[in-house]
């Protein structure tokens, strides 16, 4: 075996090293977050997941379950905070991926290809902006535009279809909803881009050949040939939103209740984690905080989920395109 | 990349021998960090329990030298009507006077904490600067709780609390001292579509707490009608009442929940108060985050009503729609407005009883003009010190706060419309000074 150079070994253990601290950091994560969420997980067992009520109770006394400490009269269930997360992704999915499907399609099918960059760039940069800029405008622009003009018109004119009735208010569900739309636009949009530019230029002219007009060409041949790696594009959109936390804590109302209207406030893990944390720190029996870590593994579990599962289907969307080459 | 791939199993394993090795390493430094945390926390335990019960021999450490000349006695005669552009001729600043030390070590002085306390803060960190070149303050706007937390742990060197840590967390950290800087107040305020926000609606807390219930839902609902005057009662329209409440854990809504508490036996058995607190669910109820939210928020929606802390009292009143503010019932039933005189009768009520640890509420005090809602803004400070001169300093940085002179002279408190502490605080306070040692 010829001898290796000392620069080489230092080279591969160092960076070895280096990758493995990677990885060390997430299970230092994992084991922070059991540690601290065990007396909620223990206290509260499966009411944390099947109830709405979610009360720190922090004038209250401190008692005792298991040993473990919290206070008299608080109740911990994360439904309210669950649901409004699911709930405003959806919403943001719903109305982001429609948007960046024609984004991508006019990109890779339509556009001459001198505007193609400029316009990739431009939607690109709308993924720089910061979450809390976006907040901001949410804020001061979006809720009071759709408290006073879009919310009152949705009334009006939509109100027989249920939950598109009731009072209006400025922040909630649709403030939210579109918040998110416009933060996940630009990953679907340009992974969908990517993607659909792989279709074989072969099948096009083949089905040129045989007649097809564009919009065919694009629904017959792009769309089922980009299907896979659309998919997991929108996945991966569904996990930002699954996780984002400013936007949303500024414009979602703060609801402590199920929404009953699509007007209604609302209220995500993430942003229930963010705006909670000072108060959760004047709670002598340490419960409040157990439980608000608890809520960061519950939505660590799900956005992992997400992760994986759309790396997985944007992964194979490529593989089938580019003949082996892994890009993603 | 050809290299690399071309011996795929070797680079795998050399991967997975060096994990092993790291694992083993980081469990042993976990588990080595985690007993001498353990050690560490029982020598701060018995370090402050020798520290409480020896605090009359800490004094000699101490260089500065206070007078107390006299006690305060109220020469301030209120109206209920008076205005909060009255200013207050307080006797307290003729009657302490607080030497300083001139010259202080080198320090950083980090303070986190309430957003109500933060205002004041920024304008104290130039102010002491000037007078002391080598310290430096870095004042933070974090929350209540959070400067709990960092002055518990040890992170900061003072935390900033509207509330004074409850006997529960007191227990647990027993070297914290609650000591009260400056007093500030809370106003309710309102968005009545017809009604001139020059008119002072009268409330009392069993009617804001039926609001905030939901069992008041109109702005004509007789029960609000009965406080106010005819004229005032007929001028009230129909529209639906918007409670807002704060979407972050604050000390505001701690506020404002106690006071409801203390006012409404009901209120205190199924909401009870606290920086959080599990609201009732209102139809319509609304949030902002922080006070400029909540102004933000009630200028939205004509019908809201909020609680919002006095130092937003101008920007409030001035904003489109200029927001109405309240008088509100004191405990001798009289409706009274959050002016400077009546938040200063409040204090001086309480003045008298306030124990040596200085944990008091100011809400809902005695008196025939006490506005009700009233707190002392706390600094937190641990009494043990162990960066060599930071004793000194936080002594000397406490007393300029709270000295009639300097930081509670009418030049900051008038800024963010706070009061000054009486004499008789601030000389509960020197006491409670005197008591951070280090080296």
């Amino acid at each position: 075996m010829p001898k290796t150079p000392l620069t080489d070994q230092v080279y591969k253990y160092l960076t070895a090293l280096l990758c493995c601290s990677a990885i060390l950091f997430i299970f230092i994560i994992a084991l922070v977050l059991i540690k601290y969420s065990y007396p909620s997980f223990a206290v509260w067992g499966l009411n944390f997941f099947t109830t709405t009520v979610w009360n720190p109770a922090l004038n209250g006394n401190i008692i005792y379950k298991y040993g473990i400490a919290y206070m008299s009269g608080s109740s911990y269930g994360m439904l309210v905070f669950f649901f409004g997360t699911l709930a405003s992704s959806g919403i943001a999915i719903l109305l982001g991926v429609p948007t960046s499907l024609a984004i991508a399609i006019f990109l890779t099918q339509v556009a001459p290809r001198r505007i193609v960059a400029p316009i990739s760039f431009l939607v690109e940069l709308l993924a720089g902006i910061p979450s809390v800029v976006l907040g901001f405008w949410g804020l001061l622009v979006l809720g009071p535009f759709l408290l006073h003009s879009l919310e009152p018109a949705m009334s009006t004119y939509l109100g027989w279809i249920p939950l598109f009735s009731g009072h209006v208010y400025s922040y909630g569900f649709i403030a939210s909803g579109l918040i998110l739309a416009l933060m996940i636009v630009p990953i679907v949009a340009s992974i969908s881009r990517d993607v659909m530019a792989q279709t074989p230029t072969e099948l096009k002219e083949g089905a040129k050949a045989l007649g097809s007009t564009n919009w065919e060409i694009t629904r017959k041949v792009v769309l089922p040939y980009a299907r896979t790696g659309i998919f997991g594009a929108v996945i991966l959109g569904l996990g930002r939103a699954l996780g984002e936390t400013m936007a949303v804590a500024m414009v979602s109302g703060f609801a402590h209740y199920l929404p009953t209207s699509l007007y209604s406030a609302i209220n995500t893990m993430a942003a229930e984690m963010a705006l909670s944390l000072d108060g959760s720190f004047t709670d002598p029996s340490g419960m409040y905080v157990s439980a608000l870590v608890e809520l960061a593994v519950v939505l660590l579990v799900i956005t992992m989920i997400v992760n994986v599962v759309a790396r997985a289907f944007v992964k194979q969307g490529f593989v089938r395109s580019a003949e082996g080459v892994i890009r993603v | 990349m050809k290299k690399i791939s071309s011996n795929p199993r070797s680079a795998v394993s050399t991967i997975a021998v060096v994990a092993i090795v790291v694992v083993i390493i980081v469990v042993a430094a976990v588990g080595a960090y985690a007993a001498v945390g353990m050690n560490k926390t029982s020598t701060v335990t018995s370090v402050v329990t020798s520290g409480t019960t020896a605090t009359v021999s800490t004094t000699a450490v101490s260089s500065v030298t206070n007078t107390v000349t006299s006690s305060v006695t109220s020469s301030v005669t209120n109206t209920v009507t008076s205005s909060i552009t009255n200013t207050v001729t307080s006797t307290a600043s003729s009657t302490v006077s607080i030497s300083l030390t001139s010259t202080l070590p080198s320090e950083t002085v980090l303070e986190t904490g309430s957003s109500l306390l933060y205002p004041l803060f920024n304008l104290w960190a130039p102010a002491f600067n000037a007078q002391y070149s080598t310290v430096k303050i870095t004042p933070a706007s974090s929350g209540s709780g959070t400067g709990q937390s960092s002055a518990e742990t040890g992170t900061v060197q003072i935390g900033g609390s509207d509330p004074y840590l409850t006997n529960a967390i007191q227990l647990t950290y027993p070297y914290i001292l609650n000591i009260p800087v400056a007093v500030s107040a809370q106003q309710v305020d309102y968005n009545v579509p017809g009604l001139a926000a020059s008119i002072h609606l009268n409330f009392t807390g069993q009617v804001l707490a039926a609001i905030y219930n939901g069992s008041i839902t109109t702005w004509n609902n007789a029960q609000i009608k009965a406080l106010q005057s005819a004229s005032v009662a007929a001028s009230l329209p129909s529209t639906t009442i918007i409670p807002v409440v704060r979407s972050d854990s604050s000390g505001d809504t701690s506020l404002f929940t106690y006071f409801l508490s203390q006012t409404n036996p009901g209120w205190s058995a199924t909401i009870g108060y606290g920086n959080t607190v599990n609201w009732p669910k209102v139809n319509g109820e609304q949030s902002g985050t922080g006070n400029g939210g909540m102004v933000t928020t009630c200028e939205q929606y004509s019908g809201c009503i909020s609680y919002i802390g006095v130092s937003y009292l101008v920007s409030a009143t001035t904003g489109t729609p200029a927001l109405g503010y309240a008088y509100l019932a004191n405990k001798a039933g009289n409706f009274v407005n959050i002016s400077k005189v009546n938040i200063q009768s409040a204090v001086n009520a309480v003045a008298p009883s306030t124990p040596a640890d200085e944990r008091i509420s100011l809400e809902y005090a005695a008196g025939a003009t006490s506005y009700p809602i009233v707190n002392f803004e706390y600094a937190m400070v641990s009494r043990n010190q162990n960066v060599t001169g930071m004793a000194l300093t936080l002594r000397t940085l406490l007393e300029w706060a709270i000295s009639p002179q300097y930081g509670n002279s009418a030049t900051y408190l008038n800024q963010v419309n706070f009061v000054p502490l009486p004499a008789s605080v601030v000389q509960l306070d020197l006491a409670q000074i005197n008591e951070i040692t280090g080296p």
